[in-house]
Parts: structure tokens; sequence; C-alpha cells
């Protein structure tokens, strides 16, 4: 399973890899000329939504094209009758012409409906919302502590570039990234789980414990650890790395020099110039991140059977369940849309230079 | 310059949300100790690993693995398959008759039994089941092939059920059909979409308790269950999407039996502390599937396969160049029973016995010779050859699946030996079942779980079974097609005489092993190990060397009993210091966190 959170961004603008408008320019001394908020604004949405039609389009045909007969792998292995394998085609809406399905479905999708998952005989909008809440706790707790641990480390890296603690910092977390995930998430279940049975090996909590109560929570948290460590391991490298370059890049700038020659300590310029204004690519770059690292935890979900929506879509595809997959499909990649067109609104908003050209 | 307050302050307000966060984590320590004496409470839940897909618990309309496997536990069938050697035994009826055609099937029940919510169970109950499911087609969506040899089902009194049949057959009908309570299922408004999945009421040991999507399934014992209730209080599935994962959780005792492990992992977990293992002799085949000329019923051919292939002299060559022994120990590691043909020696009765004269084993000599014969000359590079053209195949194989890749390995020098170039073909699950729909290959790996009676295992063997290239009008398992096989299954279908009936089994056997229409590897061990400090009991199906999970029947998990308490206890130990975990991950984020907080109060001063 291919996870995008593996794109290590270029530092201070490169290509977006999101690729949500393939506008990649937001190199910091050239930023984009001319124009309105407003004109800007609107060139932006519409690249968000162009993305999304084709999402929608792409949702409903990449899928049909997948091998595989969805009602043929329900029924092998199985007495069916030829009767009983029509009347399931036709429970699917599998009988309907290709285009007659594509139809539905986008009418479907305008008024929120995603159809009914073929395994799950449930409304794959009610599936998502499901599922969604314990994605969100995973990817939001990873992503908190990824960004944190990375942006501290960042600055810490380049104020302190070439010394023994950048090395290590930097070289550890490029270690980490390029692990994979599912073979970290691995290692770490048999650690923790198998052999020292300090945590437990799956699962959100302990079946039967009311996730409200004082000990549910404690047992949730629990669980949370290791698929957390195993998310933030492999991410907060791309945070360390943004915030490094874009740190390295603010230490050459004249009002730093103004600041030391004002008798500012080199912690205070650094905490009070220096990283301030480093800041401004690396938010840019995290919120493009965090739609990634939704897609993302379909491999950590995967390892350790944390019921969201990443499991959900891991068993959509050994189904094929078409309907639940082109949900999931469509509202991960909305999800990503989403954070690139915020990351782009957010970055205008930041970045005085922006605003002013 | 630029100092952004509102960024800073928003960045503050995490960290500080984190903090609070990680603290909390901390305390995972403290009540740790509490849930250990809870965990005590458990012993006499058997708690078992599953990565199974739940549609629903409707018994009419459930395909998967999971349900399927709770219905025996929760329904009772009419005839049940006994643990022994998985032949009928009685279930709700205690004995059956059948008149001198095989058409009219009459039953005897059980007096005096009463579902699990005390109301009294009849056959007006299986009638009434059986008829939804002939009559209502959203009903007959899961078990619809089961009755469709049916022309009615009447209950004169509440003792007696009569199935009258439209067509003869010596399989007992009563069989593998989960009976429901009219009481409760009449009053359902549309059956079909009932998911069943709150409460269940049954006739089973163990009736649906409570099913969380994606984390949980809980039966609990039925007290009316006729046999008499089950030693534990409750089976509990747990839900672990990969494999390993259900290895460290058997390994730390957070679950108490896990099933369908590798040999790999078989291995690794062995010698672990408190548990205990069962290689289960299987239901299931695995083997080669030769396409010899696929074609629908109507003979109309399809596919790409090698014409060589329609020879029957070449395919028994393949046969001959396998060393199925070697490589039954090396790819399996010898986790599997040896072969003959596609019904699994775990059914003693019906298997081709090993005796039988057609059965050959790996003969390099006889190989070449069969090619020889069928006119494939060696050419100068030690391929065969025969009017201008190769012998060269295509094997088609799951590149997931290491046995599948293993054999595959294998095999090409071995059929380089005899003068065969084989083309290893690894792709998707999906493609190759698309592949193999088409009739584009030429050999490819294959497998099958087989139940108690083979009539239906011989029928899709038939002609008549064939289905087309899109999948349509029927299931074939190999589209294999013979008149002599099929004038066997006729006769066996209608045979009442069980020794007569067995004698045509074996015929009709040793005829698809002679025409070699695929190659039956082995009958692979079922893997799976158990909390020996926890559960004892696990009953084997068959008794003797059998399995203990996906059973036929319901004895895998209904004669389980706890161990005694003391020793029972002392695990959970290692919860607790799953604190100390929590305790690092806090003190990296308060110190980093708190760092950062006090920084930004620092500077406060130094604002310009």
């Amino acid at each position: 399973m291919t996870t995008p959170t593996h794109d290590l961004p270029t530092p201070a603008g490169g290509p977006d890899p999101g690729g949500s408008d393939g506008q990649t320019g937001r190199d910091m001394d050239e930023p984009p000329k001319g124009g309105s908020f407003l004109g800007y604004l609107l060139r932006k949405l519409g690249g968000a939504l162009t993305s999304m039609v084709l999402v929608i389009v792409l949702g409903f045909f990449a899928f049909r094209m997948l091998p595989g007969d969805p009602v043929l792998k329900i029924a092998k292995e199985r007495p069916m009758s030829p009767a009983q394998i029509a009347e399931l085609r036709s429970q699917y809406g599998l009988d309907k012409p290709v285009i007659v399905q594509f139809w539905d479905y986008l009418v479907g999708i305008f008024s929120g409906d995603f159809g009914e998952s073929y395994v799950y005989r449930k409304p794959v909008s009610a599936l998502i919302v499901e599922y969604l809440g314990p994605t969100l706790l995973l990817t939001a707790t990873a992503a908190v502590i990824a960004i944190t641990l990375g942006l501290w480390l960042g600055q810490l890296s380049a104020w302190r570039r070439n010394s023994l603690f950048d090395k290590i910092a930097s070289s550890t977390s490029l270690v980490f990234w390029s692990v994979p995930t599912f073979w970290l998430g691995l290692i770490l279940l048999m650690i923790f789980g198998g052999t020292l049975q300090w945590l437990p090996t799956g699962g959100m909590i302990t079946p039967g414990l009311n996730p409200w109560s004082f000990a549910g929570i404690i047992d949730v948290i629990k669980h949370l650890i290791l698929p957390v460590i195993t998310m933030v391991a492999v991410v907060y490298a791309q945070f360390l790395m943004v915030m490094r370059a874009s740190l390295i890049e603010e230490m050459s700038e004249d009002y730093l020099t103004t600041a030391r020659a004002k008798g500012l300590t080199e912690d205070e310029v650094r905490k009070n110039h220096a990283v301030p204004n480093a800041l401004l690519p690396t938010v840019t770059v995290v919120f493009m991140h965090i739609g990634g690292l939704i897609a993302g935890a379909v491999t950590v979900e995967a390892v350790f059977s944390w019921p969201g929506l990443g499991k959900l879509t891991f068993e959509a595809i050994s189904g094929p369940d078409l309907p639940l997959l082109q949900g999931t499909f469509v509202v991960f990649s909305a999800i990503i849309i989403v954070m690139n067109l915020a990351a782009d609104i957010v970055y205008r908003f930041l970045d005085p230079r922006v605003r002013r050209a | 310059m630029l100092t952004n307050h509102k960024l800073r302050r928003r960045l503050g307000t995490c960290l500080a949300g984190l903090a609070a966060m990680a603290l909390v984590g901390s305390m995972a320590a403290a009540p740790a100790q509490a849930e250990t004496t809870e965990a005590a409470e458990d012993s006499k839940v058997l708690r078992i690993a599953t990565d199974g897909f739940i549609d629903s618990f409707n018994p009419f309309t459930s395909f998967y693995l999971l349900p399927t496997n709770s219905f025996r536990y929760m329904y009772e069938n009419l005839v049940n398959n006994s643990a022994e050697d998985a032949q009928p035994t009685e279930g709700l009826a205690t004995e059956w008759d059948t008149d001198s055609e095989g058409k009219v099937w009459t039953y005897k029940m059980r007096p005096d039994m009463k579902w699990s919510d005390d109301e009294p169970l009849t056959s007006k109950d299986v009638a009434w089941t059986y008829n939804q499911m002939m009559e209502k087609d959203e009903l007959s969506v899961a078990n619809g092939g089961l009755v469709e040899n049916f022309d009615k089902v009447e209950a004169p009194d509440d003792s007696t059920l009569v199935i009258t049949l439209k067509n003869p057959q010596s399989n007992n009908p009563g069989q593998e059909i989960p009976v429901v309570p009219e009481h409760v299922w009449s009053k359902i408004d549309k059956p079909g979409e009932f998911k069943n999945d709150e409460k269940s009421v049954g006739s089973g040991p163990f009736q649906l308790e409570s099913y969380e999507a994606n984390k949980s399934v809980t039966l609990k014992s039925n007290p009316n269950f006729w046999r008499g209730e089950p030693k534990v209080d409750k089976i509990q599935y747990r839900y672990y999407t990969n494999s390993d994962a259900q290895v460290q959780a058997i390994r730390s005792g957070e679950v108490d039996f896990i099933t369908g492990l590798s040999p790999e992992q078989f291995k690794a977990i062995e010698g672990a502390d408190n548990v205990e293992t069962n290689v289960g002799n299987g239901r299931r085949f695995q083997g080669i599937s030769i396409n010899s000329g696929v074609a629908d019923a109507k003979n109309n051919e399809f596919g790409t396969g090698n014409e060589a292939l329609k020879d029957k002299k070449v395919r028994q060559a393949i046969r001959a160049g396998i060393d199925i022994d070697t490589l039954r120990d090396q790819v399996l590691q010898d986790y599997g029973q040896p072969a003959t043909s596609f019904i699994p020696s775990v059914y003693e009765k019906w298997a081709l016995p090993a005796d039988n004269p057609v059965v050959s084993g790996f003969d390099v000599e006889k190989a070449k010779k069969l090619l020889d014969e069928a006119g494939w000359k060696e050419g100068s590079d030690g391929i065969r050859e025969k009017d201008g053209e190769k012998l060269e195949l295509r094997f088609l194989t799951d590149a997931d699946a290491t046995t599948e890749q293993n054999t595959a390995k294998f095999l090409k020098p071995w059929m380089k030996d005899i003068g065969i170039m084989l083309k290893n073909e690894a792709s998707d699950v999906d493609t190759v079942s698309e592949r193999t729909t088409k009739g584009d290959y030429d050999m490819y790996f294959s497998g099958w779980s087989i139940n108690p009676d083979p009539d239906y295992q011989l029928g899709i063997n038939t002609c008549d079974s064939r289905p087309d290239a899109d999948g349509n009008g029927g299931t074939s398992q190999d589209g294999y097609c013979s008149k002599d096989f099929d004038k066997l299954y006729e006769q066996q279908h209608v045979e009442l005489d069980e020794k007569k009936r067995v004698d045509l089994v074996h015929q009709a056997l040793a005829q698809h092993y002679e025409d070699t229409a695929s190659i039956t590897l082995w009958y692979p061990s079922q893997l799976e190990a158990f909390r020996s400090d926890r559960f004892t009991g696990f009953t084997k199906q068959p008794t003797d060397g059998g399995i203990i999970a996906n059973q036929v029947g319901y004895w895998g998990y209904s004669s389980v009993e706890p161990v005694s308490a003391e020793d029972a206890s002392g695990d959970g130990g290692g919860l607790g210091a799953g604190g100390w975990i929590g305790i690092a991950a806090a003190a990296i984020v308060v110190i980093g966190g708190g760092g950062f907080l006090i920084s930004r109060r620092k500077k406060s001063d130094d604002r310009e």
C-alpha cells in the first residue's frame, strides 16, 4: 500500500505533493504575481473544484476497471445457482448498463448518497461517518505530535547546522522516514505487544469496555500508543526537514544581523525573529500533509487493526466492494483537496510578501 | 519585522493540549491493576482472533465465513455432522428415513426442545424455515442451492417433518440449513434485510449477544441447548486485520485461540509459554488446475488454453514430472497430508484410497515416455516441439500467496527436465480469478474447501455445470467434462445403498484422476493455537487429528472448559507496564512542549 505521506516535500515551496491544481510555484523569492485576493481565491477554488470533478469521475471508472467480478467472487466455492447469482447482481445494481450506473452514482453523490455497501449492506455514507471518528482520533494525535516534534527538532537542527545534534536529528528522522510503515509497525507490535506485553496488539478498545468511562479512555489511549508512534516516526521527518531548510534560509537574512546588533542573545534572535518567519512556508506544508496523513492511516490501521476509514478501505479492496471503494476514495480525495486549498489560503494570509504582490 | 503572535499562540495551545493528553496517558499506569481483576472475571470468556467479514447475522442471506461459522453455533440443523468423521448425526431430528426411491424423506424430531427464549421448538419451525427459502427469492440468497431440489416441506405434526424432493437424491437434504424460530422471524417486516445482529433467538450452543462492527462479536451460551449448556459463558471474536498481530495477541494472552497460521508463524509460536498448538487435518485440497480445453455447457469453446493440454497424455506427463512429496516437504514444511483426488482424506469414506490402481507417483522417465507418445519430440534446447511449435505453458499464481510462489519455483526446473517450458505468471488474486473465468490460462494454482457429502463437489465437475466465459451458467472446478464421469455422478446421486454409493464415488474420482483435469497436490493442515493456561477440552473434527475452527458442526468450542482459576491468574501484570510507555511519551512531549511554552513567556518582555 502506498502512502502519500511519503512524498517528502521540497522545502519552501517546490512541487505540490497533493497536486490539487498543478500550481507549483511557491518559492519565497517569486511570489505569485498580480491579482486581488478574490481573484487568487477564485483561481484556487476553481482548481480544487476541477480536481473534485475528476476524482468523482475517476472514483466510478477506476474501480470498475479492476479485475474480478464482485458477485462471482462472493459466489466462489459456494453452492449457488445461476438464478441466485442473477438475483445478487440485480440487488447490487450490476445488471444495469454502466452509463445508468454512472448516472445513479452521480445523482447519489450530489445528494450525499454513495450507495449501499455490498458487504455491509448499509449506506456507504453511514459507514464512512461511523469509521471516520477513529481515523480522526488516530491521525490528529499523530499529526499534532509529529508536527510539534518535527518543527521543534527542525529549528534546533537548523540553528546548530552541521553540529552533532543536527546530524543525529536529521539522519534519525530520515531513517524512520525511509522505513516501510508496515514493517516498523510490525516490529513495534512484536516488541511491545508480543514480547514485552506492555501494550495491546490491536483494536481501539478492549471489547466490553465503555469508551466514555475512565477505564475506557485509558484503554483507548493504550491502544493508541503504538499506532501513533508508528505514524509519528514515519512522518515527522518531513516537518523537520522543511523547518530546518526554511530556518536556514532565514538565517542569512539581514534583519537577523540587525537584531544581533541590537544586542539580543542568539536564543532571542532565533526564537523571536528567525523562527516565526521560518514557520510560514512550514505551515503551508503542514496543511498539505494533513490530508496525506489521513490517507497514510490505511497502512497503520491495517497493521494495528484500528477500526477506522483506512481499515474500511483495506477491506473494501478485498471485496471488491465497489460502492464502498468509491465512497472512501472520494472522501479521502476530498480531504486532501480541501487541505491543499486551505494551505493555499492560509499561506496567502500568513505571508505578507505574497499579499503585497 | 514579523512576529506572528496569533500563530504562536495557537501552536502554544496545541502544545498545552498535547501535554495534557500525555499526562492522561501517563496515568494509564495506575488503573491497570484494577483491570486485571476485571480480566479474572473473563476466565469463562473464550476470546478468538478473527479477521472475518460480517455482512449480517441473517442466516438466509449471509455468505461470509465468520457469520456462517457463527450460524453453526447459533442454529441447530435438522441433521448435523458428527465430530468423529463429519458424517450425518442427530441434530434437531433424532432419526430419518427415506422411501425406496430417495424422493420422500421423513424426519422424527427430538421431543421437548426449546428455543433460547424458552418457546417450544417443533417441526413447524423447520417447515416454515425451509418454505421461506423456497418461496422468497430474497431469502434464498445464501442457501437457496440447498433447497433447489425441494418440491414441498410439511410438518404433519409437531414431531414429524416430511421433505418431498423433485428428483431423488442420496445426500441427506436436512443438512447445512440453519433453522430459525418462526415466532420471531414471521414477525419481521422485511426478513431479507433483517440484520439479526442484536440478541438472537436460536437453538444452538451459543446465541449472539452483541456485535460491534470491526471490533468484536460476542456469543453467549444457551441454557436450552439440547446437548446441555456449554461450560464457557461466552465466545468473543476479536478483530485483528493482520495475522502477525494475531500471533502476537496469543503470545501476550489477549486472545485464547487463533487459526489459519502459516507454517512460519506456527513454528515461531510453538515454543511460546502457555500456548498449545494443533496441526489439524483440514477439509481443503490444493492443486493445479489444467486447462484441458474450457467450454460452456453447450460445448462452445472459449479461452486461450494451449492445444497440447487437450491431450490426456500431456496432462498425465505433467503429473508424473512433479515430485509432490518433495514439494509438500519443502513448500508446506510438511504441514499437509498426501492427496489423491479432490475429496480430502478427512472424509475417509469418500476419499479415493491411495492404493487405487490409477494413483501414480513421481516418475520422470514415465513423463518423458508419455510426451514422446503424444508426439512431442525433444528439440535442440531440450524443450519439446511438435509441428514446429514449442511446448510452452503458462502457470498462473497469486503473487501474494507464498505457497503458490514457492510451488512455481520448484515446478519450473522440474518441467524443464521433462521438456516443458513453464512460464510463471504471478498476478493479484482478482486478475487470476478473472483470467480463469475467461479460460485465459494453461495451468493455475487452485483449491477448494469440501463439505462432508461429496455430491456438490462431484456435481461441479460435470459437463452441465460448466459456466460460459462471463462466469454465468454454473460453477466448475476445472472446466472438466466427461460423459463417463457424468454417468457415475448421476448414479451416486440417487444411490441409497451407502456401500454402493461409496464405490460409485471412488469410481468417479478415479476417472477424474485418470483424465487429469487437475493435479491434487495435498490437503493442507489447518494450523491453530490456543492458550493452554486458560482453556482445555477443544473438540476436533475429525476427533482424531482434525481441526478446531471452521468445522462443519459446533463441536470445536462447545466442549471447551476454563482451566481452574488459580492457573488462569498471573497474566495482565504486564499491562501496568504499558503505562511506562505512556510516561515516556508524556515526558518527551511535556519536556518539549513545556520548553516551548516557557520560551514564549520569557520573550513577552522583549517584544518590539
